[in-house]
């Protein structure tokens, strides 16, 4: 199994620039300048002892154990890169955290940050990212909101669009390389996920899974065979990048033609990586830290990851926070969005959410390439990504949604 | 009293402070639907025009009908029989069937979805555990078919328990009588119980046929093009104003529906007793008697359990603290459902009351206008609040009184259908008698009809305070923030992908609710044998 990822990494790496694949340990500065593509490089991709997919090595850790000394408190590696909480500035007073990503998956890192200051208490609000934009907006100025910390930037975007975001200073903005937050700084992006392709070792190997998703309409293998969730938002912000890549009319026959595939619709992405572990289709569309959660479940699934060549297929999006006009203290806010970037935050995401840090010099965990041995579409920035109504009334008019 | 309390119909002589109430609870009800015209009135006309009569919208439409009209029909067919087996008949461990028949209520019904995808859809538990006795494929249960299997599955006991109150205060001596005339079992109840029972059957269905239009996550999961698909997309892409628009195209259903209710329900007959002697023995009809309710259980709880545990035992991946389960959580559940259930009863009382017992267009008016938070989609209501709570009421915001105060306006319906069809059941002749006796019209309320209701509102109690156990999206916007109850908590594992995690609290959630059932069930018994 474990075989079958590798490879698909390996195979990948064909398409990769040549640079810095393997190089050693350039820790900062990386990628500057573009959203995440190719350059600098890390250490090697992942690690030896964490490369198993699983977490159950993982959240054994909690508050006890020594921290600022680059070992991580949440498990079992020290961490070469990034800041130490320790090296932050205190925090104090209260805080109404709305946090659109989940309990289950960032909750004991908030409950980490607030335990770690006596004078400290955080009021955190879970709850589906729509849902609570939704509520900020209805809430108007009298909103108990300091903080909202998501799941993508096309929540974030859209706060800011409405000027309900606070800006977020420069030593904050500048923890993460220049692409990965708003160039105003009204947001930052706090962990990052790729677009990839999970398909069934069974039904197809890794050569099987073309290099540009805009050739997929055309792959027979994939007829009645393959899936989507187009009500999902990072689906949307995939065919958003689409429309800005190759344009409106290529992307309407694209999505035409996956129609005329057969392809078969999912409520989210999660779903679509169980279903290709299932067989019941071949390949899909998903993040790709849900394949490391079907293998987290079940290590031997006959699940692997294939990526796209610099296409829309193959987007680097981030999950982020932004303080709001509404918030109390300014300051708490813009440092407690701070410590989402320190060295333990980062590190905490590619180990509870398989996600890539986005601070240089803390690596992903899981069978997975490292961030600069992605190759995501160069000419395209997040903030590219905020016409979701033009997506939508696409995908409608097309008979998608 | 000068009109003729025989006819419900004709009251013209309306007890002052009976309406003022009734008037109360359906402006307060009401409340949310400002919100939803003022936010919906922001969308552009023609962008709503063109919105609205796109094909695929008239063709989810359509579906969504459909799917109405299925499930409400195959929940009649479950929910009655059950309630007539469990109240009439002796059958078998009767109180077991009874307390399980109504618990399907609480199990999220996108839990029960993503469990039947899991078991009978293709590959799998159900279709590997066959697969060695050759058995290639199951036939599909994605689409229309697994749709309305799942959601009739977990609404059916909105009749069932609407069903049982009603028969519960029927008096059988009417049944006697007919079997005295050789009339056979089944034309008795044809001719002699249905009709007596119609109107709270006719509650329960609406209240399945109207969840059936607002639910969203079982069409999603099961892969059915709902008309609520509409809403959700453009709710998550940040449309509120053009969700809150479509929501009002549901709340024009709403109407519609039940429009057709009052056709359906013609003309009801008041009068019934409660002496309820008879017991129908079911001789060798046992068998298949306890197979249906074993079958029907079986199906809608013992599969997601089955489902939601192999995932625990599968998952043992340690996932910290987060998910650790708190006992809070269950007082924290029962508690504000226990809240709603009370507060609804009460709030529902004059309202249904007035709905039977004088029936005008006025009293009509309050009651239907108890549907309209039931018949908008949890969030939409939610975001109403979430308004009115910010701008004129910051000091209940994210308080546990506006958070049951929303169940109550989700969910009052459910008391309002299930007791007005018990006040229909009461004789007048019998608080008039009181009356002649010496009685204040209040003593004689008291004293002789709230008894004879009793399992009316007992039965309506029992709707809120079940649905409350399992209400989310409300939840999740208003209550005070780090407040997590039972449902929330499954809510974190599964949306984190954590199936197995949601197995403990869902077990507990139903412990919790069959007890509560129990003593909900205990109390039924009361003045009524």
């Amino acid at each position: 199994m474990n075989d079958d990822t590798w490879r698909s990494v390996r195979s990948r790496r064909r398409f990769l620039a040549a640079v810095g694949a393997a190089g050693i340990g350039g820790l900062a500065g990386c990628n500057q300048g573009d959203d995440g593509g190719s350059g600098g490089g890390t250490a090697e991709e992942t690690r030896a002892d964490t490369g198993d997919g699983s977490s159950g090595d993982g959240t054994a850790g909690g508050s006890g154990e020594q921290i600022g000394s680059g070992r991580s408190p949440f498990g079992d590696r020290d961490i070469s890169g990034g800041v130490s909480m320790t090296e932050l500035p205190d925090l104090s007073g209260e805080l109404t955290l709305y946090s659109g990503r989940g309990e289950a998956l960032v909750g004991e890192l908030v409950t980490y940050i607030e335990e770690l200051y006596p004078d400290f208490t955080v009021r955190p609000r879970y709850n589906s990212a729509a849902d609570l934009v939704n509520q900020i907006f209805t809430e108007g100025s009298s909103s108990p909101a300091d903080v909202f910390f998501t799941v993508n930037a096309g929540a974030l975007g859209a706060l800011a669009d409405e000027g309900r975001t606070g800006t977020l200073p420069d030593e904050v903005l500048d923890m993460v390389p220049d692409g990965f937050h708003d160039p105003d700084g009204r947001w930052i992006g706090t962990s990052g996920r790729a677009r990839t392709i999970p398909f069934n070792t069974d039904a197809l190997s890794d050569s099987d899974v073309p290099t540009d998703v805009m050739a997929f309409p055309d792959t027979e293998a994939f007829r009645d065979d393959v899936g989507w969730a187009p009500t999902y938002s990072s689906f949307q912000a995939f065919v958003t990048a689409m429309r800005v890549l190759e344009g409106e009319e290529a992307t309407r026959e694209w999505l035409q033609g996956m129609l005329d595939l057969g392809v078969t619709e999912y409520s989210d992405e999660f779903l679509v990586s169980q279903a290709v572990a299932d067989g019941e289709i071949s390949a899909g569309f998903a993040n790709h830290y849900y394949i490391q959660r079907v293998l987290t479940g079940r290590p031997d699934a006959p699940i692997s990851t294939a990526f796209t060549d610099g296409d829309a297929g193959a987007i680097f999006n981030v999950a982020g926070a932004c303080t709001l006009d509404t918030a109390s203290d300014d300051d708490l806010a813009a440092n407690f969005v701070r410590h989402l970037l320190s060295a333990e935050a980062q590190d905490y995401f590619a180990r509870t959410t398989f996600e890539y840090p986005l601070v240089p010099g803390v690596d992903p965990i899981g069978r997975l390439p490292s961030i600069d041995e992605l190759n995501p579409p160069e000419e395209l920035d997040l903030t590219q990504l905020s016409d979701l109504e033009g997506t939508i009334s696409l995908l409608r008019d097309v008979g998608v949604l | 009293m000068e009109t003729d309390q025989h006819t419900p119909d004709a009251g013209t002589d309306l007890p002052i402070a009976t309406t003022v109430a009734s008037a109360a609870v359906a402006a307060a009800v009401l409340l949310p639907l400002l919100w939803l015209v003022r936010t919906g009135l922001t969308v552009g006309f023609d962008e709503a025009i063109s919105l609205l009569t796109r094909p695929a919208t008239v063709a989810v439409f359509v579906n969504s009908a459909a799917l109405v009209a299925a499930v409400t029909l195959a929940s009649i067919c479950l929910g009655v029989p059950l309630a007539y087996l469990t109240v009439r008949t002796d059958l078998p461990f009767s109180r077991l069937f009874t307390v399980a028949a109504s618990l399907p209520l609480v199990i999220p019904s996108y839990i029960g979805a993503f469990a039947f995808v899991s078991a009978f859809g293709p590959n799998g538990a159900f279709q590997r555990l066959l697969a060695p006795l050759g058995v290639e494929s199951l036939p599909q249960i994605y689409g229309f078919p697994g749709a309305a299997l799942v959601l009739t599955l977990y609404t059916y006991p909105y009749v069932y328990i609407t069903a049982r109150a009603s028969l519960k205060s029927f008096d059988t001596t009417l049944v006697d009588a007919a079997r005295t005339l050789r009339q056979s079992r089944w034309k008795t109840f044809r001719r002699v119980e249905l009709p007596q029972i119609r109107p709270a059957v006719a509650a329960g269905a609406l209240l399945v046929a109207l969840y059936t239009l607002s639910d969203f996550g079982t069409p999603a999961i099961m892969r059915f093009d709902a008309f609520t698909r509409v809403i959700y997309v453009e709710f998550n892409t940040f449309g509120t104003e053009t969700a809150t628009l479509l929501s009002l195209q549901l709340v024009a259903v709403t109407f519609l529906i039940l429009g057709l209710e009052s056709l359906i329900r013609g003309e009801e007959r008041g009068g019934g007793g409660g002496r309820s002697r008879d017991t129908v023995r079911l001789g060798r009809w046992r068998y298949p008697a306890v197979a249906f309710c074993v079958a029907v259980t079986t199906l809608a709880l013992v599969v997601p359990l089955g489902i939601l545990l192999t995932w625990f035992a599968r998952g043992a991946s340690d996932v910290g603290r987060s998910l650790a389960f708190r006992p809070e959580y269950v007082l924290n559940s029962v508690g504000v459902s226990a809240a709603a259930a009370v507060a609804a009863t009460v709030a529902a009382l004059p309202v249904a009351y007035l709905a039977a017992r004088h029936r005008t267009r006025l009293t009509d008016l309050f009651e239907r206008a108890t549907y309209v938070g039931y018949a908008v989609p949890g969030v939409v209501l939610g975001l109403a609040l979430v308004f009115f709570g910010t701008q004129y009421a910051t000091a209940v915001y994210q308080t546990l009184y506006l958070l049951v105060f929303a169940y109550v306006i989700r969910f009052l319906p459910q008391a309002v259908g299930s007791m007005r069809a018990s006040f229909l059941r009461v004789d007048p002749a019998l608080p008039e008698a009181a009356r002649t006796l010496g009685s204040s019209p209040s003593t004689a309320f008291r004293r002789v009809t709230l008894p004879l209701v009793a399992p009316g509102l007992l039965g309506g109690a029992a709707l809120v305070f079940l649905t409350t156990m399992k209400e989310l999206p409300a939840t999740l916007l208003l209550r005070p923030s780090g407040f997590k109850t039972l449902v929330v908590h499954i809510w974190s594992a599964y949306e984190s992908g954590y199936f197995g995690h949601a197995a403990v609290p869902a077990l507990i959630l139903l412990g919790v609710s069959a007890l509560s059932m129990l003593v909900i069930i205990s109390q039924e018994g009361y003045n009524v044998k």
